[in-house]
């Protein structure tokens, strides 16, 4: 299982560095082969989820390493959706890397892994499944943010890239920004929720007041004023994709650098 | 076989001398060409840039005078040729042909280098000869590999990545802000040509609403009628601004028309979606303040022509880079036309061998007397020795070489087994120069 981790890793690596080559040489055909290879490490990943399954029936999704993995692989997914619907390449320069870092991180910790979750019934596999969605989503939407930052600061500027080298469009960034807040947000509301029942069903209570429960909440409160912002109010792409950067520097804070330090 | 190339373009020759040699159905004059015989293929690519006459000819002297007297004689549209006409014709043979047909496929010797259109006129005018029967196998192999050199050319430099006209470059950055036209309006303050240009590039992308707004009434009703749009008067610029997303403006007059206060607000009503403003007026039509409004991208004429030239300079820097490529692909044609010309004398030296071979072999059996099994033994050693001899000057002439050293030694072969003495075959001597073949 963990080699698999490690070969999803390299895969996820080779596609990160021929998504940024595609982009930099330029070259489209080797942008659209890291495409592939991204679906083919995200495959690859996802057998890797399933041998863990076989392996251990209740596996330890909740542990960090194998939290964080499987969050890089339904980021993936969600983006290989999302390049599929709006016919973009570039994500996978950013992508490629981060699932790399994220699955090569996991890869050299789960053989320490704690086992089975605590708890039992369904409540802990939605927490994890729904929380990981939903996360997973909100760091593409801040992905989304970074390029098209980058593109913006270059037409103010009078910069334009070339027709090769072009990042998507920037209509079509903060499309992929609000779609992943649209659908990444609830996903997270509902997994604060299963884990706030998870916890009631093993500890009785709601709130416990640990620093995973805090941060989350804090990640859970900044969010839903991004999307209040962008959904109700008069935000403009510029300034949501800024947020969605910031947002998702936070939460990768909140859930890794937590999870780090506790 | 010779190869020649007789020509002009729009840097030898202006628009008046061209248009006068332009062909528009070059079918029925290549037919003409070739019916003398002096020529056994030519191709002719008339575009607006350039006429060029391609043709190979058995008899180098004579084919170039064919082609030159078809140029004077029969391509000019009245008739007669123009006094100066040597003056804008170039001339090209062989090598030098083969390299100036790379070059024009791949778009280096086009007005605006890196243009695409060239490569498709090219394929048409390759696609003519062919259906007119004028090309042959010489002529196909160069087109086939010239489209080869130019696909390459395309992929391995950024020739072609670039805009180098307002007009392209205003779309091209819509491009990079809009994902799709289908759903945006375009609002066109004024007219001109390259608001018309930028205007017909969006609507090939798929722009389908356009409002125009004009100083006078029926100014604004002509242009509307030309583009398939809705006329307004530029009082109602202020209302027009807040459902355009790209705004393409060139007014004459004093000053801006449209303020960044303007824009401010038209923005606010859009929910801040982005809008896109090419102001190609001289005085500008928009207030450069515009520029910092967030979701507003205010190119103007300047700005424009600045991308344009940054990617002309791009385009050329990328022709050096290009330039290799085509020699080296033009080196690679030339190794296989000195390839072709050795065949003829490939086909004399092993004839020459065999009629030498069946000469001393019938004089020697007739007076042997061998049995039928002895004969054919005798044959085929025979057969073996002519092969074992030949076999390593035909392998270094059909080996791939340089034009220079190829030809040197074709020469070399016909001189040292005198090729250019006699017939071969049939027209081969009894008698053996050196004596008898075999001792007695």
């Amino acid at each position: 299982m963990v080699e698999l981790h490690q070969i999803a890793a390299a895969i996820y690596l080779a596609a990160g560095v021929g998504a940024l080559l595609g982009i930099v040489l330029p070259a489209p055909r080797m942008s659209r082969g890291a495409v592939w290879g991204l679906a083919l490490g995200a495959a690859v990943h996802g057998v890797a989820f399933a041998t863990l399954h076989r392996a251990e029936p209740t596996p330890a999704l909740t542990d960090l390493p194998a939290a964080v993995s499987l969050m890089a692989w339904m980021g993936n997914l969600s983006l290989l959706a999302l390049m599929w619907w709006l016919r973009i390449t570039g994500l996978a320069a950013i992508a490629g890397p981060v699932s790399f870092i994220a699955v090569f991180f996991a890869a050299l910790r789960l053989p320490h892994s704690s086992g089975a979750m605590v708890g039992s019934g369904s409540w802990p596999h939605a927490h994890v499944l729904l929380a990981s969605a939903g996360l997973a989503l909100l760091g593409l939407a801040g992905m989304a943010g970074l390029l098209f930052l980058i593109e913006y600061r270059r037409l103010k500027a009078k910069r334009p890239m070339s027709r090769r080298m072009r990042l998507p469009s920037l209509e079509a960034l903060d499309r992929v920004n609000v779609a992943s807040l649209a659908v990444g947000f609830p996903l997270l509301t509902i997994g604060v929720i299963t884990g706030m029942m998870w916890l009631h069903q093993t500890t009785g209570s709601l709130w416990t007041g640990s620093a995973h429960e805090t941060w989350s909440a804090v990640a859970w409160g900044i969010y839903a004023g991004l999307a209040a912002a962008r959904f109700a109010g008069n935000q403009g792409s510029r300034q949501a994709a800024a947020s969605a950067l910031a947002g998702a520097a936070f939460l990768v804070f909140a859930v890794v650098g937590v999870g780090l330090i506790t | 076989v010779k190869i020649w190339l007789l020509g002009m373009n729009h840097r030898t020759a202006p628009l008046e001398v061209r248009e006068r040699y332009a062909a528009s159905d070059p079918g029925p004059l290549l037919a003409k060409l070739v019916e003398g015989g002096d020529l056994d293929e030519a191709v002719l690519v008339s575009t607006c840039n350039r006429i060029e006459l391609l043709a190979t000819t058995p008899q180098p002297e004579a084919g170039r005078l064919r082609l030159r007297h078809f140029f004077e004689h029969e391509l000019a549209r009245d008739g007669g040729a123009d006094a100066d006409l040597d003056e804008v014709l170039y001339e090209l043979a062989d090598r030098e042909a083969v390299g100036h047909v790379l070059r024009v496929a791949s778009s280096l010797d086009s007005m605006v280098v890196g243009e695409p259109q060239i490569l498709g006129q090219m394929k048409d005018a390759y696609r003519q000869a062919l259906s007119g029967g004028t090309c042959g196998p010489v002529l196909s192999r160069l087109f086939q590999h010239a489209f080869a050199t130019a696909k390459r050319v395309r992929s391995e430099t950024r020739i072609a990545e670039r805009s180098v006209s307002v007009a392209r470059v205003a779309v091209e950055l819509a491009r990079q802000i809009f994902e799709d036209f289908e759903d945006k309006r375009a609002l066109l303050v004024g007219a001109g040509d390259m608001i018309e240009a930028a205007l017909q590039a969006l609507q090939r992308q798929g722009l389908r609403s356009v409002r125009v707004a004009n100083r006078t009434a029926s100014r604004a009703q002509a242009l509307a009628e030309h583009f398939g749009a809705t006329p307004h008067g530029l009082d109602e610029l202020e209302a027009l601004l807040h459902s355009a997303d790209v705004v393409l403006s060139c007014v004459g007059g004093e000053g801006p028309l449209i303020h960044e206060p303007q824009v401010r607000e038209a923005l606010r009503t859009r929910r801040s979606r982005p809008l896109f403003l090419i102001d190609l007026g001289v005085p500008r039509n928009v207030d450069p303040a515009v520029n910092e409004l967030d979701a507003a991208f205010l190119y103007d004429i300047d700005d424009l022509q600045d991308v344009a030239a940054a990617n002309a300079a791009q385009r050329r820097n990328e022709s050096l880079r290009a330039d290799d490529i085509v020699r080296e692909e033009e080196q690679r044609f030339d190794g296989w036309l000195v390839a072709l010309q050795a065949v003829p004398t490939i086909r004399h030296l092993r004839a020459r061998a065999e009629a030498v071979r069946q000469g001393e072999l019938g004089r020697a059996l007739g007076r042997l007397g061998l049995e039928p099994a002895q004969r054919e033994g005798v044959e085929r050693l025979t057969r073996a020795i002519v092969n074992k001899l030949l076999h390593a000057p035909l392998a270094r002439l059909r080996a791939d070489k340089d034009r220079e050293e190829g030809l040197a030694m074709l020469e070399a072969a016909r001189a040292l087994f005198g090729l250019d003495d006699a017939e071969p075959a049939a027209g081969e001597s009894d008698e053996d120069p050196d004596g008898p073949a075999e001792p007695e």
